[in-house]
């Protein structure tokens, strides 16, 4: 039996949340979904996903860094796949961000809404 | 008495004896709380600790410079209000104070009502002071958090259908009939002119509050627009539009944020498209003669009636034909003009019915 590779979603859309997990289902993904930060970490204990997207802009501006922070700090998390889904691009369409030591290495920064098509290919770029 | 009252607390720093005492019993007088010393230093260490609203500092003082009082004062203590007293009446170190950010000077000798008057004005400018960077501040932050409110309330309900649609298409796709996939498509379409609406109605507002032109820089106006041509050339290929160019290779450097420039042509060239029938074509031209650096966007679309002409800068506005399907947000070229003016730049258009437009974009060197 082939286990299927595990993504946490975090993000305090339920709407959105459920949109992402059909999309990721269907590529035939174990997709688990937290509606907050603090369930988020508690999940990439319990679960130990093989990747993890996380919304930037939860109730607080800046809560998304804030979990990305927390995960690499973790064990578990220093080397997972980590994507950010960014809602609000308040940079402006044509600057990106640029890793650094306030905001620890992500591997991808995707913009909301996110093709289907793309956000597989970059799952399946991260997980190999 | 070392307590602010309601009439405010004064600082007098100077070395002799009576002027403090004068100036106490004057200002106490009138309400004012009053604190005085004869030394720079322990001036600056009590305006430090008790923020005093007021300030009048002997210009001649023992062992310490009064400008250099002044400077550490003005530095240390935002809004304060400082007036020297010039024991010799030198015009020339009353100057100086006042280029240092001095509010007023006061020269030696001077009467208990000249003092109350000088410190009366003085904490008056001292109030509206205060009173305006709040009103400022206010205002400042409620555009941003405007700004921020609307970017994250309008956008998300949005994302959300618009990533829904997506899983929808996933999830089923193969079933779906081509009639059904229409549906869909007309559903895209319209989710994202609504999402293009509230982009630029919340770029315009940024530009209002200042933060969408981050940095203006040396800036070489041809990159801008080959990068702007460049963004728009598979759109032109799509709608079998040829883009030409004719781009001076020596233009002068101009001024200006190449980010929001760059938005600026993408959206002209972009309503040339939409204006410009199949086989048609748009050409952007860029030279300069010897004040403004000129890049002009025509097309050999339909064209702007004469009348309609004054208002396509306006928001919302759109010239429409009868029945015709409306594409785009109304507020495209409403940016345009925005971002132009924080340039100091003019953007004019002259069109031809059923010949073609140009846009004409004129930056100062």
């Amino acid at each position: 039996m082939i286990t299927k590779k595990k993504i946490l979603l975090i993000d305090d859309d339920r709407d959105f949340l459920m949109a992402t997990r059909l999309i990721l289902e269907k590529s035939g993904y174990e997709v688990f979904l937290a509606e907050n930060g603090t369930s988020g970490i508690d999940m990439i204990k319990s679960i130990a996903p093989d990747l993890a997207i996380v919304d930037m802009m939860m109730d607080t501006w800046g809560e998304g860094f804030d979990v990305i922070a927390e995960v690499r700090s973790m064990d578990r998390g220093k080397d997972m796949p980590l994507i950010i889904l960014s809602g609000v691009d308040l940079q402006g369409p044509y600057q990106s961000f640029e890793p650094s030591n306030e905001f620890p290495k992500v591997d991808r920064i995707l913009h909301k809404p996110v093709k289907a098509d793309d956000l597989i290919q970059h799952v399946k770029d991260l997980l190999g | 008495m070392t307590h602010k009252t309601q009439e405010g607390l004064v600082l007098i720093i100077d070395d002799e004896e009576t002027i403090r005492d004068g100036c106490r019993q004057a200002l106490e007088k009138s309400g004012y709380a009053v604190i005085t010393t004869e030394d720079g230093p322990e001036g600056i260490r009590i305006a430090r600790e008790k923020r005093p609203d007021m300030v009048f500092v002997d210009l001649n003082l023992p062992g310490i410079s009064g400008l250099e009082v002044i400077d550490i004062l003005l530095e240390d203590i935002p809004h304060i209000v400082l007036v020297v007293i010039t024991g010799y009446a030198s015009i020339v170190s009353a100057v100086e104070s006042m280029k240092r950010g001095a509010y007023d000077y006061l020269p030696k000798p001077f009467t208990p009502d000249q003092l109350r008057a000088v410190t009366k004005r003085g904490l008056e400018h001292h109030k509206l002071t205060i009173e305006a960077k709040r009103l400022r501040d206010a205002e400042e932050k409620m555009t941003r958090d405007f700004i921020t409110f609307v970017s994250h309330e309008m956008r998300s309900p949005l994302v959300v259908v618009q990533q829904s649609i997506e899983s929808l298409k996933m999830v089923a796709g193969d079933c779906l009939s081509d009639e059904a996939n229409d549906i869909i498509g007309r559903c895209e379409k319209r989710i994202r002119n609504l999402e293009d609406l509230v982009e630029h109605w919340l770029n315009i507002r940024q530009i209002e509050a200042g933060t969408l032109i981050r940095e203006k820089g040396i800036l070489d106006l041809s990159a801008v627009v080959m990068r702007s041509i460049e963004d728009m050339e598979p759109l032109c290929e799509k709608r079998e539009i040829t883009l030409e160019r004719d781009i001076s290779k020596d233009l002068p450097m101009i001024t200006g944020d190449g980010e929001s420039l760059v938005r600026v042509f993408v959206n002209i060239i972009g309503n040339a498209t939409k204006y410009t029938p199949a086989g048609g074509a748009i050409s952007v031209h860029a030279g300069y003669d010897d004040h403004y650096v000129t890049v002009t966007v025509s097309d050999t679309g339909r064209g702007i009636p004469k009348d309609k002409i004054p208002f396509i800068f306006e928001p919302f506005y759109r010239v429409k034909e009868t029945g015709e399907q409306l594409e785009g947000s109304g507020l495209g070229l409403t940016f345009c003009k925005r971002i132009m003016d924080a340039h100091n730049a003019k953007i004019t258009v002259s069109s031809e019915e059923g010949r073609g437009t140009t846009f004409m974009l004129r930056f100062p060197q």
